[in-house]
């Protein structure tokens, strides 16, 4: 999700709210923090300096207390969708899924958000039962997003009893449409049949009451292309194993990408912790592929991969993935496949804080920054994990 | 592809939101025939969505030329033109859309609603009701005649309208905040908040309900939370044209008129159709003193369609009272009353321009409004109450004056809280902060400026008439009632405790401040009057800021004093003139903290004039009075009457006229009434 925080050049005379904006995006939170606090305690705290205060607080992993800092800005102009998306990211960071998903609702009633909110013209679904009537569930933001959430459409079908169309972005189809829970399957874009309600996919959550015991649901809930993953089998056959897919960056347009992204030389301490390495990563990061960190046995499949039936197919031969918070971790979860993730102290919200493991994908194990931008503790946990040959959730040290 | 096929196909790609695709089909439509109507109609609903009412409107109107354009797209460029604030435009083409299409529901709906704000308000009615009868169980219908009805005065059935709505529909928070509105004019402004944050819960960016919850804070004197809820509006809605209305209004309201004004013009500018918005900066201008613009503002506001269009004639003939010029005052009262008969506010200002005598028509004019009480809001109901109280003790009937004036207070006092005892303590810090040994601690150290001149007092204790007279004086301005000491000593937190512990430079500092905005009003007189009259709490600050001004304190009988304030509905905040006992209260201790400043400040800064002795003595004591304060004689501060300047205050009218002696012991004719009164005065009158 876009978000208003844009980094600028400095400007020679910058409000202290700038200057607080651009440290954030600077990952000086400390630094803002203490601006914002002087700017609050000379009679400047306006809704945009707490707003900012609340975000540096929050960097800085203590969310309590940025949940005090944004809830209380909810109180103070509730008709505030940046304050009420603010909050529903730590609210669901936290666990706290029920009030979360009712703030997340906000997120296209931003100034910045407005124009791209899809104005379908007829009612939002409202969980209630519509049998006999058509109900048209599109998704909205990231692969990962999509992946993720695409489970739910079964038990939107199961609870609403409608004619369930589901919109997925285009190079999703293939795996959504072998995927159980709907009638049917359209690439964005294209005319759906008439419908009487729908709802956006990340919506479902809000609409279907969502909470944490509910997670993960039925798992796997993709499967790959026989014939993909019949041609890979083939591919991969006679490398030396362990077979580790590795991704390193994510999209570079994400607003989040500095925090979760890495270079393929920060993996130099896991070099001879597998037989070999597949890098999966697409996009501009896939060229590190090509000059890995000495001694590291890998294999660029940049080339070869078409698309994300190549992926999924790949990770169903590879022994584990390893990867920073990106969409192949969620396709290898949806598989049912082994995972380790690389995360920030502050994560996304979606994997939720202190613990190993995710409610959403059991295979799936989290190693997480210890402190702000430094990897080496997860690495070694991975490469510890690596050696113990458990790739298996729950299992590791 | 036929042209029916990709209209169609572009209508349900719109359908399912998928924007892209539908207008692709569209200008592929308007490729081969320009103008098609169909094509144009659904980007005009594209752009409604997306926020771009008048690509919107353009697009639509375009759509009408066709001579086969549908009544639905004139019901919808109907909207969309009310929406921009075109009543005319859009009455036109609501008006084509029902005659095209005479069951075409959205056509007499909409048409309803732009006759509703075009101040049509029959008719608008007609149009809901008619639309009531072809859809009977539609909530936003009896929404809409809620509001009609509200603006016509009809408060009862428009709350019948709002409850049956919201039966329908009790998530309805457009309802919930017109009741909120209806509520507030209602005078039960408990239940109206209630409303106002209800209708929040269910929409928080409902604008409405955030500009209804600030006009119901302004009405209970909750200023900080009025401006809380614009504040919380402007988040969203940075240019909302009723929100800057409202800001406007509250900054107005707490003598922030440079920030007002700003406000009003941002106001003006996001909305050149408004009527409201230029009545907002023409207000603000009065409140300025600048007559000239502020007629001007109001004369523009007159020419445009509005719901109420007697109000500005209303605001114009207020503004000619305030300059004295009462034939024009008068005529313009009569004006908005031939608009609109029932306008209580231009039927009760127009009563302090005559002296009534018995069997006066408006006399029962009044009365007769007020038999169907509970169709009025509470400000006419008040405006009402106090109007008669004044017109049956000029006739000299104090069972009926009285018996309006005290309904009228108690409506007043129920809303608003006010504690007098704490008010009473409040006034005994100020006496034992300021003693003569911090006044001897800091002697000197303030601005040594001589320009200002204090006028002070309890309100209608002759404060306007001294500043009247000195206002005639060649090398005096009156500046009329200014907020700046309030605003400084307001920045003093604790105050007065903090005062002991300032360093010297910053009583220079306040004062240099002071003296520097009552320059800039000047006109290039050698002094200014600030007539504020609650400054008698802040003699002590003024001594301590400004050694060199001089303070004129104004002195009247205390029963008289108090009585007038009794009679009067006060245009700003006066919490302790509505009940008897409290302003009684309040007299006593008021009269013992000038206690203490006469026996702390040299009589020639604190100078007194007695309003008895100058009724008794009208050339001995403005002598004195010019003589104390260092001015020569001048004739002209004899025949006051006759200087031409702006008064705002409850007294303008009287300044108007030479002394009269009726008021002097006018109490005793009333003693029976005013028992409470005279029991709190202990022994004082």
């Amino acid at each position: 999700m876009p978000r208003d925080a844009v980094s600028q050049p400095p400007v020679a005379s910058a409000s202290p709210e700038e200057t607080a904006a651009r440290l954030l995006d600077d990952n000086r939170a400390e630094d803002a923090e203490s601006l914002l606090s002087d700017r609050i305690r000379s009679g400047g705290g306006t809704i945009p300096v707490w707003r900012l205060l609340g975000r540096a607080i929050r960097a800085q992993g203590r969310l309590a207390e940025a949940r005090t800092i944004q809830a209380r800005l909810v109180d103070a102009s509730p008709g505030d969708a940046i304050g009420r998306f603010d909050l529903a990211e730590t609210l669901l960071l936290l666990g706290d899924y029920e009030r979360g998903w009712r703030e997340y609702r906000w997120r296209y009633h931003m100034p910045h958000t407005k124009a791209i909110e899809r104005k379908v013209q007829r009612p939002r679904w409202d969980g209630k039962p519509m049998p006999g009537r058509t109900l048209l569930i599109h998704d909205e933001q990231g692969f990962g997003d999509t992946l993720q959430f695409m489970r739910l459409a079964k038990e939107a079908k199961a609870r609403s009893g409608a004619h369930l169309v589901l919109e997925v972005t285009a190079p999703l189809l293939p795996l959504a449409q072998r995927m159980a829970g709907h009638d049917i399957v359209l690439p964005r874009g294209t005319l759906p049949p008439p419908f009487h309600a729908y709802c956006e996919l990340m919506s479902l959550p809000l609409v279907l009451g969502l909470r944490l015991d509910d997670l993960p649901g039925p798992i796997p809930y993709l499967t790959p292309d026989p014939l993909r993953r019949a041609v890979w089998q083939q591919r991969l056959s006679g490398l030396p194993r362990p077979l580790v897919a590795l991704v390193w960056a994510g999209r570079p347009t994400h607003t989040n990408d500095a925090n979760r992204s890495m270079s393929l030389a920060d993996f130099s301490p896991l070099a001879q912790s597998a037989g070999t390495f597949l890098a999966i990563q697409k996009g501009p990061a896939a060229a590190e592929a090509l000059s890995p960190p000495s001694g590291m046995p890998i294999l660029s499949l940049d080339d070869e991969i078409k698309d994300f039936e190549d992926t999924a197919a790949i990770l169903m031969v590879a022994d584990v993935l390893v990867s920073v918070d990106s969409a192949p971790v969620h396709l290898a979860g949806a598989l049912g496949r082994p995972a380790f993730v690389l995360l920030p102290m502050v994560p996304d919200w979606r994997w939720l804080m202190d613990r190993e493991d995710t409610p959403w994908y059991p295979s799936v194990r989290l190693f997480r920054q210890r402190v702000r931008r430094d990897w080496r503790a997860p690495l070694s946990g991975i490469r510890a994990a690596l050696e113990a040959g458990s790739y298996a959730s729950g299992t590791g040290p | 592809m036929t042209i029916p096929q990709a209209i169609a196909q572009a209508s349900a790609h719109w359908n399912a939101g998928q924007a892209d695709q539908a207008e692709i089909l569209c200008q592929k439509v308007l490729a081969v025939w320009p103008g098609q109507p169909d094509a144009l109609h659904l980007l005009g609903l594209m752009a409604h969505a997306f926020g771009n009412l008048s690509l919107a409107i353009q697009h639509l109107r375009q759509a009408c030329l066709s001579p086969r354009a549908p009544a639905l797209y004139f019901a919808n460029l109907t909207e969309m033109s009310r929406q921009q604030g075109l009543l005319a435009e859009a009455e036109e083409a609501g008006r084509r859309a029902v005659s095209l299409q005479p069951d075409l529901i959205s056509g007499w709906n909409n048409l309803g609603i732009t006759l509703q704000e075009a101040g049509k308000l029959r008719e608008s009615a007609a149009c809901l009701e008619r639309v009531l009868m072809l859809s009977p169980n539609s909530a936003d219908t009896y929404n809409n005649l809620g509001n009609t009805y509200t603006r016509m005065g009809e408060l009862e059935k428009a709350r019948r309208h709002y409850a049956q709505a919201l039966r329908l529909n009790p998530d309805y928070a457009v309802a919930q905040s017109n009741l909120a509105y209806l509520l507030n004019e209602l005078g039960d402004y408990d239940d109206a908040a209630q409303a106002a944050r209800r209708a929040i819960d269910l929409n928080p960016q409902l604008s409405d309900a955030y500009i209804n919850l600030a006009g119901i804070e302004m009405a209970r004197l909750r200023y900080a939370e009025a401006l809380g809820s614009v504040t919380a509006l402007f988040t969203f809605a940075p240019d909302h044209p009723a929100g800057l209305i409202a800001l406007a209004r509250i900054l107005k309201r707490v003598d922030k008129t440079p920030e007002a004004l700003e406000a009003a013009r941002r106001a003006v500018a996001a909305a050149p159709h408004s009527s409201e918005a230029l009545i907002a900066l023409g207000e603000v201008l009065q409140a300025m003193n600048q007559h000239q613009a502020a007629f001007e503002a109001f004369e523009a506001a007159a020419g445009l369609p509005r719901t109420c269009p007697e109000v500005p004639f209303v605001n114009i003939a207020i503004l000619h009272m305030e300059t004295g010029e009462t034939d024009k005052a008068r005529a313009s009262f009569e004006k908005a009353l031939s608009i609109n008969p029932n306008n209580v506010s231009a039927l009760t200002n127009g009563t302090e321009l005559k002296r009534f005598t018995s069997g006066d028509p408006e006399i029962a004019r009044m009365e007769a409004l007020l038999t169907q009480e509970q169709q009025l809001g509470l400000n006419d109901r008040l405006a009402l109450r106090f109007a008669l109280g004044k017109a049956y003790l000029d006739v000299g009937d104090g069972a009926r004056a009285f018996a309006h004036l005290h309904l009228g207070n108690r409506m007043k006092r129920e809303t608003f809280s006010f504690d007098i005892e704490k008010t009473g303590s409040w006034m005994a810090e100020l006496a034992t902060a300021f003693d003569a040994d911090l006044l001897d601690r800091f002697r000197d150290v303030g601005c040594s400026s001589q320009a200002p001149i204090f006028v002070v007092g309890m309100p209608r204790s002759g404060t306007t008439l001294i500043e009247q007279i000195l206002a005639s004086h060649p090398d005096v301005h009156g500046a009329g009632e200014l907020a700046f000491l309030e605003t400084i000593s307001g920045t003093l937190q604790p105050y007065p405790s903090c005062l002991a512990d300032l360093p010297p430079a910053r009583f220079a500092e306040m004062g240099a401040l002071y003296a520097e905005r009552v320059a800039a009003l000047s006109h290039g007189r050698r002094h200014v009057v600030d007539k504020m009259p609650a400054n008698f709490l802040h003699v002590g600050l003024i001594r301590l800021i400004l050694p060199h001004a001089r303070i004129v304190h104004c002195t009247r009988d205390p029963a008289d004093t108090c009585l007038s304030c009794y009679t009067k509905l006060f245009a700003a905040e006066q919490r302790f003139t509505y009940d008897l006992t409290e302003l009684g209260t309040f007299h006593r201790y008021y009269q013992r903290l000038t206690a203490h400043w006469r026996t702390i400040v040299p009589n020639s800064h604190f100078i007194e004039v007695n309003y008895e002795a100058l009724i008794e003595n009208q050339e001995r004591e403005t002598r004195l009075l010019l003589d104390a304060l260092g001015l020569a004689f001048d004739e002209q501060c004899l025949s006051f009457h006759q200087t031409v300047r702006p008064v705002r205050t409850a007294s303008m009218q009287q300044v108007r006229k030479p002394l009269f002696k009726t008021s002097a012991g006018r109490w005793r004719a009333y003693a029976d009434h005013l028992q409470p009164l005279i029991k709190a005065l202990d022994g004082t009158v």
